[in-house]
């Protein structure tokens, strides 16, 4: 029996996350609470119950069988209560249009490999590969590093999509076994970044420095959202940082999008994210001009 | 109103040389036709060549759903003779022609000859508005001839052949009257050509404008030029090959680049014309074909291995896929054979055209399909790299030595539902197939699979005998003239190509609902055979009531494994399907008679009207709804991502079938911005056993803009399955089945 996790999900044809194309799995669980998070139903470490409001039939057959109270009727519109939910599971079975499912599943390593092999060729073909990606894998760290192990181990390139706040002896265990770090850098300032995602970011700086140090391929990936981190001071500082580290693999900026808004609904958090519209073309191409006036070369939107 | 009397002098015709020999007779009826069903030159044409084909005639492919070889359309005339107030006399005549017609028209010749067996169970003709498991098609489709002969030899060379021919006929044993036809459908030829000169030239008379003078001249020229000279030149060349494909109704051009590329870099190199004149004449012939408006036809063949001027014939595929791109109609079908090797500017071209929303060229893969076709046809591999065509809607074909027709049609997804229900077809219920019990009868899984491949069988064993039997009576009826003409043997046999003088005569038959059936029976063996989740009954009611009442049994039936994600369950039912239906067909050949009988899963809207008259499946499909297209799967139900779609399509083998199509959507943003990812993703496909791949780039908001305000998306082409339409010509049926395939 190999190492089990929880996962989001597998997605195949990846090709935003990494060079070509990829298999990307994305674990459930994150120590931080970015309140721009477009993967907020990887925020929790377990199994979640998912509520799509616009495919309920308002049928109530949940109702009846539901041991905990979780669904109720309000002026006539089926609503969830989604904190009393012990997943009974059995909701999921009279629901008839799969408006309610559950958000994670419990995998083996095998069974991951199984379906990223499967892919290989195109891997091959493209200069692809696998990354993992989440949530943050790092909080499943023997899970991560046994997917990791095993596709070094069939010849297949590696991405860890990672935001840093992990044990830096974690980082240095993992490393033989990842080709391509994308490593996040949300927010230069240090009381702002406790402010937007949960976390203070000294260690996630210590871990980029720890990398870097000994060798590792990393992509800095910053996340841009409007009115919060598309300041003149922090992209100054991506800029202090292309220069100061001039092994980089690349730096890419990640336009704010508003799909997890959407995702958040379902499991019934919206209210711990800001709502924003998506970014246009037009914006992201103003980042990066200023980023190129900065001094940044070969700048690319991830 | 509409004039029947070249109608009417066709039938006298057809009348006065109804005892002769058929040659004779054939030949006649064409002189009858041509040049009169002929029509003027329109703006712009650059080569003489546009057809108003009549309500009676003779063809090799077909007007209508069973006007074929010498055919009647008996409901269009009899609406006309109902709508208009014809003069007394006049309509006399037309009724006398439809009477008269009754019994000479080759379909209903072919229907009288029908065994008991085969009359009772192909009992409708009308494939498209019937309820019905099987369907025989009346038509010789998909001809392909040698057309680097006609160009090398012109008419004279060809003169001189069957003269010779004709000469040593009686001493060797040959039928001297097949020359004779054979001398008369040449003399009709040229008399079209000199037709169109003498129009030409009064045109040219009567216009003021000094260029446009010169054109038609040079157009007169030309017609002229090629009635006593072989082609010299690109332009004779396609004028010659143009008037010929009208004369003898072939709609697929095989491989152009090897018979047109020397003209081309002939013409260039002696300073004849240069690039852009030649991309004019393409462009000109383009539009003729988009005119000619045949719907699943019009294949231009391109690239591949075994061109005996390969540099030459390059330059011309490059030209043609520019026409293609620049000329924007959805025909001709353009299709380029790749393989590794190859010159990659055409494999870049081919893209970059794609990429611009033509749907065009269509990629066939060589270095799988050779031995693909080389194994389920037995021809050799040499002979399969030289003359490998596809043609229609994707059936292969050698041109110039092979022929196979698609004679019928077989919905499986029917054929299961009536296999569930004791013979009992549930639309209109009627017992229309094999009574072996119903699903509750069946003890196993097993028992039920054994029952459907029963079914199957004994509808293909009929449809086989079908095609043989309508080949033996076109064979019969006539020697195909301008055909075998252009096919091996038939000239030195001296006899024509359906009465023993072809080379190889095979058979093909169109499948449909594969996937549905597949995705079917796999959601029976689980739910209901395994896991005991749905009781027979239930199942059964549940179809019976189109799931209304049983949504929940509906939910189950669409979370089973579906082919088209990669999973082995689900994948694993379609190869036995698969294999099943081609293996059994494939093994009726030699039952029957004929060098190959082969399984086509190409598509046309055929999914969506067949679909229109089968009723809910259990794989959770709807009542009346489309089925699947082609080999794809069922709409929307991959939902695995684009690898694991191309991985399952490899999966069932292309080696026992004569051709399947498949769709392949993408949105031009991943096609552009990411070309290094499209590439890649398409060597792989290919690499892992590819086929053949027909790629649409288009947004899904662009397919839905175009639902809302057709007037500004008149452009938009999309794949349907085995050829390319306007988006917003399609009925809403096809168009929901389009926007619900997945677009990657």
């Amino acid at each position: 029996m190999s190492e089990t996790g929880i996962i989001v999900d597998i997605q195949r044809f990846s090709i935003h996350d990494g060079p070509g194309i990829r298999t990307t799995v994305f674990l459930k669980g994150c120590p931080l609470n970015c309140k721009w998070c477009h993967n907020p139903e990887a925020i929790n470490y377990n199994i979640q119950l998912s509520f799509n409001r616009e495919k309920c039939l308002d049928c109530f057959k949940c109702i009846s069988v539901c041991p905990s109270s979780v669904h109720f009727e309000r002026a006539g519109k089926h609503e969830v209560n989604f904190s009393e939910c012990n997943l009974s599971g059995r909701c999921l079975t009279v629901c008839p249009n799969k408006a309610l499912t559950l958000t994670g599943k419990v995998r083996t390593v095998d069974k991951i490999i199984e379906l990223i092999l499967r892919d290989k060729d195109y891997y091959n073909n493209s200069g692809g590969g696998v990354t993992i990606s989440g949530g943050e894998p790092m909080t499943q760290f023997q899970f991560t590093k046994q997917i990791l192990k095993a596709c070094k181990e069939n010849e297949i390139h590696t991405t860890l999509d990672t935001c840093g706040h992990a044990p830096s002896d974690r980082y240095l265990d993992i490393m033989p076994y990842v080709d391509l770090f994308l490593y996040d850098f949300k927010e230069s300032d240090f009381q702002k970044h406790k402010e937007y995602t949960g976390v203070y970011n000294d260690l996630i700086q210590k871990n980029f420095n720890l990398l870097y140090d000994n060798g590792a391929k990393i992509i800095l990936r910053c996340p841009i959202v409007p009115g919060f981190n598309d300041t003149e001071k922090h992209f100054h500082a991506i800029s202090d940082i292309y220069r100061k580290f001039t092994k980089l693999h690349g730096i890419e900026i990640m336009p704010y999008h508003n799909i997890g808004l959407d995702k958040a609904r379902k499991i019934g958090a919206e209210q711990n994210f800001i709502s924003v519209d998506t970014t246009d073309k037009v914006k992201s191409r103003e980042w990066i001009s200023a980023l190129t006036k900065y001094g940044i070369k070969n700048i690319k939107l991830g | 109103m509409k004039d029947y009397s070249k109608e009417l002098k066709i039938t006298e015709v057809y009348k006065t040389y109804i005892t002769a020999h058929p040659a004779i007779k054939e030949a006649m009826v064409l002189k009858a036709e041509f040049p009169a069903y002929f029509t003027p030159l329109q703006d712009g044409d650059l080569f003489a060549g546009r057809l108003q084909q009549g309500k009676v005639g003779f063809t090799i492919d077909e007007w209508g759903p069973t006007a074929f070889a010498y055919y009647c359309q008996f409901e269009d005339i009899q609406n006309d003779l109902e709508t208009y107030n014809y003069p007394t006399d006049e309509k006399t005549k037309i009724e006398e022609m439809l009477k008269f017609w009754e019994s000479e028209d080759t379909s209903n010749k072919i229907r009288k000859e029908y065994p008991p067996l085969m009359a009772q169970y192909l009992f409708s003709d009308d494939w498209m508005n019937t309820s019905g498991i099987a369907f025989p098609l009346y038509r010789l489709t998909g001809s392909t001839p040698n057309f680097k002969k006609l160009l090398d030899l012109g008419i004279p060379g060809i003169y001189k052949e069957i003269e010779e021919l004709k000469a040593t006929a009686q001493d060797d044993g040959r039928d001297v009257q097949f020359y004779e036809g054979m001398k008369i459908a040449i003399d009709v030829l040229v008399d079209t050509c000199l037709y169109y000169e003498k129009e030409i030239r009064f045109l040219s008379e009567i216009s003021t404008i000094e260029e446009k003078k010169e054109e038609l001249d040079k157009i007169a020229d030309t017609l002229h030029i090629i009635t006593i000279s072989k082609p010299c030149t690109l332009r004779e060349a396609i004028q010659l090959f143009w008037i010929y494909t009208y004369v003898a109704d072939v709609r697929n051009y095989g491989r152009m680049d090897i018979y047109m590329g020397d003209f081309l870099v002939n013409d260039i190199n002696a300073g004849i014309i240069d690039e852009d004149e030649a991309l004019k004449y393409l462009q000109s012939l383009w539009q003729l074909m988009a005119d000619r408006n045949t719907v699943v036809h019009n294949r231009v063949i391109i690239g591949g291995k075994s061109r005996p001027n390969e540099e030459n014939a390059d330059r011309f595929a490059l030209l043609a896929m520019e026409a293609t791109r620049t000329v924007k109609e959805i025909e001709p079908q353009l299709s380029l054979r790749i393989y590794e090797g190859m010159n990659p500017a055409l494999y870049e071209k081919a893209l970059d055209v794609i990429g611009g929303g033509a749907t065009y060229p269509i990629l066939y893969n060589d270095d799988i399909n050779i031995n693909s076709i080389n194994n389920a046809f037995g021809f050799s591999i040499k002979e399969t790299e030289r003359y490998f065509t596809p043609y229609g809607c994707g059936e292969y074909i050698l041109e110039g030595r092979s022929f196979g027709t698609p004679s019928g049609v077989i919905n499986l997804l029917k054929a299961l539902e009536v296999t569930l229900r004791n013979g009992v077809d549930p639309v209109t219920g009627n017992i229309i197939g094999l009574q072996l019990g119903n699903l509750e009868d069946f003890h196993s899984f097993d028992d039920l699979m054994n029952a459907y491949k029963k079914q199957v069988e004994f509808f293909v064993s009929i449809l086989a005998e079908q095609e043989v039997l309508e080949y033996k009576v076109c064979g019969r009826e006539a020697p195909f003239l301008y055909n075998s003409l252009l096919y091996d043997d038939c000239m030195v046999k001296g006899k024509g190509m359906f009465d023993g003088g072809i080379k190889y005569l095979g058979g093909t038959l169109e499948t449909y609902g594969n996937t549905n059936t597949a995705d079917s029976l796999t959601a029976i063996k689980e739910l209901v055979y395994e896991k005991n989740l749905i009781s027979k009954k239930e199942l059964l009611d549940a179809l019976d009531n189109n799931f209304s009442g049983y949504e929940n049994i509906q939910h189950i039936l669409l979370n089973a494994p579906k082919y088209g994600n990669d999973n082995d369950v689900a994948d694993s039912m379609l190869e036995k399907v698969h294999n099943h239906v081609c293996n059994f067909v494939r093994n009726q050949a030699e039952r029957v008679g004929l060098h190959s009988y082969l399984v086509v899963i190409i598509n046309n809207s055929a999914n969506t009207l067949m679909g229109k008259s089968t009723s809910a499946s259990p794989d959770g499909r709807n009542a009346f709804e489309h089925m699947n297209n082609g080999n794809a799967p069922s709409g929307g139900n991959d939902k695995e991502g684009i690898t694991a779609m191309l991985n399952s399509l490899v999966k069932p083998s292309s080696a026992i079938h004569a051709g399947s199509v498949q769709n392949m959507k993408f949105s031009p943003e991943l096609f552009f911005e990411r070309r290094d990812i499209i590439k890649s993703l398409l060597k792989t496909y290919f690499d892992k056993g590819g086929a053949q791949a027909m790629i649409t780039v288009l947004n899904r908001g662009d397919l839905e803009k175009a639902l809302v305000e057709p007037e500004k998306y008149r452009n938009l082409f999309v794949r349907v399955g085995g050829f390319s339409a306007r988006f917003i010509e399609l009925s809403t049926e096809v168009q929901k089945d389009i926007l619900k395939r997945t677009l990657y």
